[in-house]
């Protein structure tokens, strides 16, 4: 509360000068394709007055009445400047043009170009376009949104072949990621060896790594915006590119022309039409495909609505013995109103879905789980004053999660049918922020974001004996399952259990001089679902599971400040943050958790907490031949679980733990230099320091095998992580007249053939009898060839 | 069961691109604590009377040394139900055996160790474990479809829970291969289970082939050896890849009464086995 009285003060101290102003309102777009440009800036030059595009490229001004310039400018764009005469309320669109050199120029940009990105309060954010994606080297010459997110400071995976991605040291379910506002549960093909996003439908992403403003809420480490182009509205275009991996197809053009415009891309893997060949293999399929799709309509100046979807999904089938299939499908429908010049509205209904399914031929046995949910959104943006613009709206999730329904192939089968409780919930969210230049050097942007959860009946609930669900057995010093006393069955329209949170969110940007600045800010945020995954990657298999009885929501505070330079003529940027976060309520997992077709979770878990701080450096080179930029980060991540209710000492001895995504040191240098017209070259050069481990600290001899004791988790480390990638992109004379525009790019992985270590495994030798240290190295040193088409 | 569905995972995700290799690694050492083997298995169809419990100390990991065993302690179980104490006497070389124990199914017993003025016990209950309906073998059945594989089926009793744990032995080999697993999906149906060997160029293992022998051990298991081997197997089997859950040191059910902290290694476990062998056409 107090904070909503603290922001109205704030508000109404801006209002009190009352002045003859006036609006000017628009939409900027690039002018080859009339994709709108999210994050372009508009300023009036010679005052701070400015205003930034929203994600759907729409901006609003507010000046006192007169004469002025406006400049309107986007990185990587040439920079529009025209004169207005300020004495009514106007609409004035854009169409910004490429600027020639524009593909060598990175776009990595703290947030939006050098005059706002100092002053605007926003911190820990970064944001990519599709174009410096795909210039980076990536394995096998798969572009991959997450792989290039990791580049950044703060930024990490736990290595090849694990999904998704840890963000200041979070766990991967802790990361809100959204694909045009739909919610996408699993980012990764292949288990982790690819994303899920294809470039070539992407406009660009963003991501909060703190500071999380106010319309998002729901998960307490990042959130991850990538948006889907909308597809060119002013002509027919096709691109594609054909890999080692993969091929993907990209069609778009006008519905109607300048009104209306739609997006198709497809990609596909295509290991299995070379297998069925293959006389051996025929049987066997091992694919992942993705597809999507988006189209736009403008209705008049002021409605616009926008359809988009995704769909993708992951094969493989091992003939007789098993079929695996999983991925996400989501669906958007949005509409754009703006009511006047300074209120902009979006109205979204969503829809995602996440499923897995295993089919076990040799024990018959088909495994299916899934999660999915229905999302309305409204959110609105006022542009209160040249100093105050607002952020409000409301939201609501229902959910429905499967957690696993078992069933027999066959009449022989000795499988008998399971469905484990559906599990319904509710997530309700509002908000309000504002962002607020209070004096010319001091901009604030305040919000609160109250959510509430609502965990749904339709399913027994099972009471513990002492409400205990584990128990600490204090004579063998382990947890165990607790036991079981009774059911209470609760009804469709009841609640099992309710929780809401208080989410303020607070940042500071004081303006020391044209080109610097520093920034501080404040976040609390709550997190109702949880990924069930005891194992140190998180696997496509994993459950998601809501909060309720005995699991609690995930509630974080960040704390960050940071400075933030331009220098040599804004050529060069650095950024430097350092944030602490802590976790309440991190579930944890005792020792021999079994997760799996589990229908009373609660017997294997307790809850715990987490804490994360570390400092990140970033420093950018912006233009130029070559550009690039080289990240550091050093941190630290740790959890504990203390025993609570279940009695004893707790995980671990109640010890505090590295969380598996903790490392101390992560360098990462990224360059791009542009040779000549025909040739680019770029690299990336990645140093972590090993992902924790429990390493064994003993052996004994039980029934004629060695057994490994343990003791302390994650105190040992992998080696450290390093490795070196080359690419370089040659585009032949294209003449200008011929629509048909192809390009190569050749890329080395892992240049040096690093063996870095996925993995050390310890077993004995079946023939020796000896214990040893296997390591497993996922890609060593790995060429490839792709070839890009544009027409 | 579920390990399968877990294993999966892992085979399909690590097929195609990567390598394995040998390496030196440092590991810490923990506390050296006393091992308790204390398996008491009647196989069926015998008497049960001839039992032998073995006592050792733990190494570090690396340590390729003979097992240190231990001798000089005193070792008896007494049966709860009828209160009969059975006293093991101390081979000194690390066995305690007894050639006079009754085995009942059901019944509770009760172990006691004392060494080093230090006592530890344990109870278990005498599992039972159902016959054999048949054992077959076949080809298209297991993971590859041109490899030779032994199946056992056998009744689950229905309305309750039980735990099995299974024994695949190649004789020449150095290891059997064990697994365990629940009724949790299967209960009350005619359960199947198989084994088969893969060709290995690394470690010259070969598949079976007509003329091979394999000596198959088929224990009902308590709940909690259940999650004790669970862990153990795991471990043994993949620990630390990256699909396994975080490592953790499987306690058994052994407790040191006179300093908790010095707890023993080991499980004490009282099941009844079905053993059989089966040679290939």
């Amino acid at each position: 509360m107090k904070y909503l009285i603290l922001g109205f003060c704030l508000l109404c101290s801006s209002l009190i000068q009352a002045q003859e102003k006036y609006s000017v309102r628009g939409t900027i777009k690039d002018f080859s394709n009339g994709e709108t440009l999210l994050g372009a800036t508009v300023f009036l030059k010679g005052t701070s007055n400015g205003a930034v595009t929203n994600e759907y490229g729409f901006f609003s001004l507010t000046a006192p009445k007169g004469s002025y310039t406006l400049i309107i400018s986007y990185i990587g764009y040439e920079s529009i400047s025209q004169d207005i005469e300020l004495n009514a309320d106007q609409t004035l669109n854009f169409e910004l043009k490429e600027s020639a050199t524009s593909l060598n120029e990175v776009v990595i940009v703290a947030d939006e170009p050098e005059q706002v990105s100092i002053k605007k309060p926003q911190m820990s954010v970064s944001k990519l376009n599709a174009g410096t994606i795909k210039q980076m080297p990536a394995v096998l010459g798969e572009v991959d949104v997450i792989k290039s997110i990791q580049m950044l400071p703060g930024v990490t995976n736990n290595g090849e072949g694990s999904s998704g991605f840890n963000v200041r040291g979070g766990a991967v379910d802790q990361n809100l990621v959204l694909l045009d506002e739909a919610i996408i549960y699993n980012t990764s093909h292949f288990f982790g060896f690819f994303s899920v996003f294809n470039a070539d439908a992407i406009k660009d992403i963003k991501l909060y790594k703190g500071d999380i403003p106010a319309k998002f809420g729901g998960r307490v480490s990042s959130v991850l915006d990538v948006r889907q182009k909308d597809g060119n509205n002013k002509d027919f275009n096709i691109n594609g590119g054909i890999g080692l991996i993969s091929s993907r197809l990209a069609v778009e053009g006008p519905i109607v022309k300048e009104k209306g415009s739609f997006l198709i891309a497809g990609r596909t893997s295509y290991a299995h039409f070379i297998m069925k060949g293959i006389d051996e293999l025929k049987d066997d399929k091992i694919s992942f495909y993705d597809l999507n799709l988006k189209t736009n309509y403008e209705i008049n100046k002021n409605n616009r609505v926008y359809l988009s979807g995704y769909f993708g999904r992951d094969v493989f089938n091992i003939s007789k013995i098993l079929k695996n299939n999983y991925g996400n499908a989501t669906a958007n429908l949005r509409w754009n109103h703006i009511f006047n010049d300074k209120l902009f509205s979006n109205l979204s209904l969503i829809y995602s879905k996440y499923d897995y399914q295993i089919v076990l031929d040799f024990i018959e046995l088909d495994w299916i789980s899934d999660i999915k949910n229905y999302n309305i959104k409204y959110d609105f943006k006022y542009y209160l004053s040249d100093k105050v613009k607002l952020d409000f709206g409301v939201s609501g999730i229902s959910y429905n999660l499967n957690p696993g329904e078992v069933r027999p192939t066959s009449d022989s089968s000795p499988v008998n049918y399971l469905k484990l409780d559906e599990k319904r919930a509710f997530e309700g969210g509002l908000y309000v922020s504002a962002e607020h230049q209070i004096t010319d050097k001091l901009t604030a942007q305040y919000g609160l974001r109250y959510s509430a959860f609502s965990r749904l009946g339709g399913q027994n609930m099972t009471n513990y004996i002492n409400n205990q669900p584990v128990v600490y057995n204090s004579q063998l010093g382990i947890y165990e399952r607790g036991e079981e006393a009774s059911e209470t069955y609760f009804g469709k329209s009841e609640s099992i259990q309710n929780y809401d949170g208080f989410e303020p969110r607070l940042g500071l940007s004081y303006q020391l001089n044209e080109v610097s600045s520093i920034k501080a800010s404040f976040t609390k945020s709550t997190q109702y679902l949880h990924l069930l995954s005891n194992t140190s990657s998180v696997t496509p298999l994993d459950v998601w599971t809501p909060s309720g009885k005995y699991i609690k929501p995930q509630r974080s505070t960040q704390y960050a400040i940071g400075y933030y330079k331009n220098f040599k003529d804004n050529t060069y940027a650095l950024e430097l943050e350092t944030y602490y976060k802590t976790i309440d309520n991190r579930i944890d997992y005792i020792d021999g958790s079994d997760l799996i077709g589990n229908n009373n979770i609660e017997t294997e878990i307790l809850n715990g907490e987490a804490r994360a701080y570390g400092l990140e450096v970033l420093l950018r080179k912006n233009k130029g031949k070559f550009t690039g930029w080289l990240a550091y980060t050093l941190s630290k991540s740790e959890q504990r679980t203390l025993g609570g209710q279940a009695g004893g000492p707790g995980i671990n001895k109640g010890n505090w733990y590295n969380t598996p995504y903790d490392r101390t040191h992560d360098i990462s240098l990224t360059g791009i230099y542009k040779l000549n017209d025909k040739w680019s070259l770029s690299s990336n050069l990645v140093f972590q320091t090993g992902r924790p481990v429990t390493y064994p600290n003993g052996q004994y001899n039980y029934e004629g095998f060695s057994v490994a004791t343990y003791s302390s988790r994650n105190e040992d480390r992998l080696a450290a992580y390093h490795r070196l990638d080359v690419s370089a992109t040659y585009t032949p004379n294209n003449k200008p007249d011929n629509r048909w525009k192809g390009e190569w790019v050749f890329g080395i992985y892992n240049l040096y053939n690093r063996q870095n270590a996925a993995s050390v495994t310890f077993t004995q030798n079946d023939q020796t009898g000896l214990n040893e240290a296997t390591r497993l190295s996922i890609f060593g040193l790995i060429p490839s060839v792709t070839y890009n088409f544009k027409f | 069961m579920k390990t399968y569905i877990k294993g999966i995972a892992l085979i399909i995700g690590f097929s195609f691109a990567s390598c394995e290799d040998v390496i030196d690694v440092d590991v810490p050492t923990g506390q050296i604590r006393l091992v308790i083997e204390a398996s008491l298995d009647w196989e069926k169809g015998t008497l049960g009377n001839n039992q032998t419990i073995k006592l050792s100390t733990s190494t570090p990991y690396f340590e390729t040394e003979v097992i240190p065993v231990v001798t000089g302690a005193s070792v008896k179980v007494v049966d709860m139900d009828t209160n009969q104490e059975y006293v093991f006497i101390d081979q000194n070389d690390g066995r305690y055996t007894i050639s006079n124990f009754v085995p009942i199914i059901g019944n509770t017993y009760n172990l006691e160790v004392i060494y080093d003025n230090e006592t530890f016990t344990a109870t278990e209950t005498l599992i039972a474990v159902p016959d054999f309906n048949s054992i077959t073998q076949s080809t298209e059945g297991g993971f590859d479809d041109e490899l030779l594989e032994v199946n056992v089926y056998f009744d689950d009793p229905a309305d309750e829970d039980n735990y099995y744990l299974f024994s695949f032995y190649e004789p020449g080999d150095l290891f059997a291969n064990v697994d365990n697993f629940s009724d949790e999906f299967l209960n009350g149906n005619e359960i199947y289970n198989f084994f088969e060997k893969e060709d290995d160029d690394d470690n010259d293992q070969a598949a079976f082939q007509p003329g091979d022998t394999v000596e198959i051990s088929f224990y009902g298991i308590s709940e909690q050896f259940y999650n004790f081997s669970s862990i153990i197997i795991e471990q043994y089997y993949g620990g630390g890849d990256p699909f396994s859950s975080t490592a953790a040191e499987a306690r058994g059910n052994c407790i040191n009464e006179t300093n908790s902290d010095n707890y023993a290694y080991g499980y004490f476990r009282v099941t009844e086995v079905v053993k059989a062998s089966y040679t290939f056409q």
